[in-house]
């Protein structure tokens, strides 16, 4: 409740005591900006009033998992002295650890009668136990085992319940305005979720896009205006993962098409419509893109990378295709994430059937994804010969039977890789095609609960 | 409208103000509206260790924007995976919140407020209950003021206790999902909710029993399905799919595989035992999911030194135990058991129905069934009676083979495989797809079954020629002679690098019935071109391999010759 309704309040300060260090308000204007790898940038717009002078300013409610060094404050006729972020947690430890040399209250109870009695005992040493001085013995605290209360009198300042970011400043006149603090934090990450629901009868492909954000800072934000960046940045932090935006070879055919999407130098900037609260341990998810029409197609390819045979028949890889282009429906770059595919069941009901990732993709790119291995199309690899031909080059006589027990016909790409300095097809029981310099690849079309038998020579060497 | 804030030791007086230039955009009071349960709920189990969870709501929707909670999701939900369809409004946001209730968590969202703190007089019994502010809380410790002044918790030895009036709005007692839709034709509406969860698993298991001549085989096979969750699914429709889904690793790609990415196992055999090895563990433990409530319950407990180190383990224990319980009992969902219940739905024959799902093989089960928490089901989804098997005996000589060095060195006796072989097709009494699974063999003997061994299978098409081995043989065996001495290359091979490596084997057997014998010479890496030639039998071609196949009288043997020839790799040459 009172988080939804901050921009209309107004901080009256009734404080009574002048020493006590300054706060600022509550948000005024709260932005975040997420990058993908557990970093964001926040920006937050705070009422400030202070007399004139040197003091003290805390700013409660930042990231737990602020950056420190990253902290910049501003505002005018203020100058900054310095800028403390406190880690020192009050903890009974602490507590105790910071009384040394000074005194505390001891109350014990006795065990049979339950009165209670009240000393005053100097902490003399805490190593390996709390050391006392009571009047003139001295004695290890609760050595005996007995119930004994130790009370403080008071906290010492510098402990604090949570990190708190404070900062010294020099008022040159009174203050009455608003500051901007900003600062990166870590523990705030995004990344994008596809549902794609793919209709292979008619070759369409329904997608749906998500922003999923993730909030672990271990602090909540209240109606914040957040944008995400999709680009790879250089992060050098090892917590940071670069890999994950590279993706893996599902992209084909990088794209050269510009989306709607607003660019921030070499980035993507994708601002949520609607301020939002980001609780912490909060999964959030926003939609961003939507296509019911996107033309897809799939297909089976296998990919051998020696000449070898075997008893087992190996399952051939199943992979959706298609475009992020405007012709095929989709003229959106899509930021690094998941995708989900699903099919429909007899029953007309989606269910899972695989996920890929896709790195940060361009508009018009050509993209195939891996859903699974196909458990009805088969490859058996037998290599039948192999024949030297002089010192550096020998023929590799290959077979593939691949199987279709599917009720329709099936074309599998298949792909012998890895080849050679010197290689050439030699023979082939299928028209083929060299697919790169070491790599060759035929379509076998396979009918429907049928088998088509690939047999071809490749001589290779170096 | 008033509201009091206690900071830093002076009170802040926050009022109700005009919103100035930088305010932010008003946000419309949201109704929340709380779908208790699904009217009906569709688990699709997977085999690698979750499921699809789908969920049809009947929701009624007020006019203007509204947040919708869905009570009741399995607690191990992919909030990525989640899918809110036919809400016939926009949806603003969709959110899963896992700021759950405990002990911990407790303490920590009460620093700064007042609670009551309870401590019992160990002599006299007598309770005294004192206002106490909660001034730090974190997994070193807590502690606390009250008008005595600021103390640690349970580093008395006295029994106490902090007690809080209320809950912090924030912490919920379940991770909760909730979309946000905007404002729409009011009524209600039914909504299809979906998410992947973890804790689901499923393997095939296989009986087959040999017919008194072992040619046929009467096969049935099972599912055994598991929710290891503490989410009850009722009269809930169950399906489970047999193949090998493309999956991103969990940690590291936000993905739905708990065992790594699928496409890092080369082989299915090892998919399966991570598989098998994953689902174990989770049973074992199934705290381990991600997610699960026992996971989160964390200690807020420390103290100042204290006299010697075991009395101080003794007395920081915090929370007690009966606090902990009842977070848990708080955090359970209606229904959960603890206990691993195995129910048997397949004895009436009552068998999952297959369909093609994409390129998959999925099973239904025949009617909607109760999937409690924790528990493990079991239905038949085949029977075949009469398929047409054969059982033989096997051995392949090749150098990659890991008896190898046993016939080289002793050359006398080697037992060879017991194998049963048969191809999935109609005509053999079979031709239905066979998701992998163990088969468990049987013989029929007069005093009743016998055990003949297990195999695991894999996935397995239709008309795919399957061969599995169940055993090793007793009184079947292969004598080598003159395969140990090294080759004397002739002048002539010299000149060629050509060698001739001759084999002669004899095939004993004691049985006092004939058995089929099949012989595989495979490849050598010492050989290059290798070719079989001055066999005393003619060979036959099996995956690349040169084969023999023989019957073996009662009693009787069986010789073999042959010379394995090839070329001496440029590599070994001196």
């Amino acid at each position: 409740m009172r988080a939804l309704s901050t921009s209309r309040w107004v901080v009256l300060g009734l404080c009574s005591v002048a020493a006590v260090a300054a706060e600022t308000g509550e948000d005024r204007q709260l932005a975040i900006t997420i990058y993908n790898d557990n970093l964001a940038l926040i920006e937050h717009l705070r009422p400030l009033k202070l007399a004139a002078g040197r003091q003290r300013v805390e700013i409660p409610g930042v990231s737990a998992q602020i950056l420190p060094q990253t902290v910049s404050f501003a505002a005018a006729n203020l100058e900054l002295m310095e800028q403390n972020f406190d880690y020192d947690l009050l903890t009974p430890h602490k507590l105790m650890e910071k009384a040394v040399g000074g005194n505390v209250r001891v109350v014990r109870t006795n065990p049979a009668t339950g009165v209670e009695t009240s000393e005053t005992a100097q902490v003399l040493s805490i190593e390996g136990g709390t050391v006392l001085r009571i009047g003139n013995r001295i004695e290890v605290l609760r050595d005996d085992n007995l119930p004994a209360r130790v009370v403080f009198d008071k906290v010492p300042d510098n402990l604090r319940a949570r990190p708190t970011l404070s900062v010294l400043v020099n008022a040159l006149a009174p203050v009455d305005q608003d500051v901007r603090l900003t600062y990166l934090s870590r523990g705030l990450g995004w990344a994008a979720d596809y549902v794609a629901v793919f209709d292979e009868a008619s070759g369409v492909l329904s997608m749906q896009g998500w922003i999923t954000l993730s909030n672990r800072s271990g602090t909540g934000f209240a109606n914040a205006r957040a944008q995400l960046v999709a680009g790879n940045l250089n992060v050098t932090d090892p917590s940071a993962d670069p890999d994950y935006r590279r993706g893996t070879d599902i992209q084909r055919r990088a794209g050269k098409e510009d989306g709607a999407q607003q660019r921030l130098a070499d980035y993507y900037l994708y601002p949520l419509p609607h301020p939002t609260t980001i609780a912490n341990q909060q999964t959030k998810q926003v939609s961003f893109l939507e296509s019911d029409r996107v033309t897809a197609s799939k297909g089976y390819e296998i990919t051998f990378t020696d000449f070898a045979s075997s008893d087992e028949p190996r399952s051939a890889e199943v992979r959706v295709r298609f475009a992020n282009s405007k012709a095929a429906g989709l003229g959106a770059p899509l930021p690094a994430g998941v995708v989900r595919v699903y099919a429909r069941d007899s029953r007309g009901q989606p269910q899972f059937i695989g996920e890929d990732k896709v790195g940060h993709t361009s508009g018009g790119s050509e993209i195939a994804l891996r859903i699974g291995d196909a458990f009805d199309v088969t490859v058996t690899p037998t290599l039948n010969q192999t024949t030297r031909v002089n010192k550096r080059s020998s023929d590799y006589q290959m077979n593939y039977l691949v199987r279709n027990a599917r009720a329709e016909a099936a074309t599998v790409t298949v792909r012998q890789d890895g080849l050679w300095r010197f290689n050439e097809v030699r023979a082939e029981s299928i028209k083929g095609r060299r697919t790169d310099a070491d790599s060759f690849a035929w379509d076998v079309t396979v009918p429907p609960n049928g088998e088509t038998q690939l047999t071809f020579t490749i001589r290779q060497g170096w | 409208m008033v509201m009091r804030r206690r900071v830093s030791g002076c009170w802040l007086l926050v009022a109700l103000g005009a919103s100035g230039a930088h305010a932010v955009e008003q946000r419309a009071e949201e109704v929340r509206v709380i779908s208790a349960q699904p009217d009906s709920v569709s688990v699709t189990i997977y085999r690698d260790l979750f499921a699809l969870i789908t969920e049809t709501r009947t929701v009624d929707l007020p006019a203007g924007p509204v947040t919708l909670v869905f009570d009741g999701v399995a607690e191990t939900l992919m909030p990525q995976s989640a899918v809110v369809a036919d809400t016939g409004r926009e949806l603003r946001e969709s959110n899963y919140d896992f700021e759950l209730l405990t002990a911990a968590k407790l303490m920590e969202k009460n620093i700064g407020r007042e609670m009551l703190l309870t401590r019992t007089n160990p002599a006299t019994g007598k309770v005294r209950q004192v206002k106490a502010t909660l001034i730090a809380a974190n997994t070193e410790g807590v502690v606390f003021r009250s008008i005595d002044g600021n103390e640690a918790l349970h580093c008395s030895g006295l029994p106490e206790r902090l007690s809080f009036e209320e809950l912090p709005g924030e912490l919920t007692s379940k991770p909760t999902l909730s979309i946000r839709l905007a404002a729409g034709t009011p009524g209600k509406r039914q909504v299809r909710v979906s998410y992947l969860a973890h804790g689901f698993g499923w393997s095939a298991d296989y009986v087959g029993k040999f017919s008194a001549d072992s040619g046929r085989l009467d096969l049935h096979g099972w599912i055994t399905l598991h929710n290891l969750t503490r989410a009850g699914f009722r009269d809930a429709q169950v399906q489970v799919v047999a193949g090998r889904l493309n999956l991103l690793d969990f940690e590291e790609d936000r993905g739905s595989s708990l065992i790594g990415a699928t496409s890092e196992y080369l082989g299915d055999e090892f998919l399966d035992a991570a598989r098998i090895e994953a689902l174990e563990e989770a049973r074992e433990d199934p705290d381990s999911l991600p997610n699960s409530l026992g996971q989160s319950i964390g200690y807020f407990s420390g103290c100042y030194p204290l006299g010697s180190s075991e009395i101080a383990e003794n007395i920081v224990k915090f929370p007690d135990l009966s606090a902990v319980s009842a977070v848990h009992r708080l955090a359970e969902m209606d229904g959960a058991e603890q206990l691993d219940e195995v129910v048997v739905t397949g004895f009436r024959m009552s068998m999952a129905v297959r369909e093609n799902l994409a390129d998959y093989q999925m099973y239904r089960l025949p009617s909607r069934t109760d999937l409690a928490a924790r528990q493990t089901k079991q239905v038949a989804f085949l029977h075949t009676p009469e398929v047409k098997v054969e059982r033989f005996y096997g051995i392949r000589l090749s150098d990659s083979e890991e008896y190898g060095d046993e016939y080289a060195a002793e050359s006398n006796f080697v037992p060879i495989d017991v194998k049963v072989g048969w191809r999935n097709r109609k005509a053999d009494g079979l031709g239905e797809p066979l998701p992998g699974g163990l088969v468990r063999f049987f013989e029929s003997a007069a005093t009743g079954l016998v055990f003949a061994g297990d195999a695991r299978l894999a996935d397995t098409s239709v008309d795919t020629p399957v061969e599995l081995v169940i055993g090793k043989s007793v009184d079947l065996g292969i004598a080598f002679e003159g395969s140990a001495e090294e080759p004397e290359p002739s002048a002539l091979s010299l000149f060629t690098r050509r060698v001739y490596l001759p084999m002669h084997l004899r095939v004993l057997n004691d049985k006092t019935r004939p058995v089929v014998v099949e012989i595989r010479q495979g490849p050598m890496s010492e050989l290059q071109d290798l070719r079989v030639v001055d066999a005393s039998l003619a060979p036959k071609r099996k995956a690349g391999d040169y084969m023999w196949r023989f019957e073996v009288p009662a009693q009787g043997e069986q010789e073999l010759s042959y010379k394995v020839g090839g070329r001496v790799p440029d590599w070994m040459r001196d």
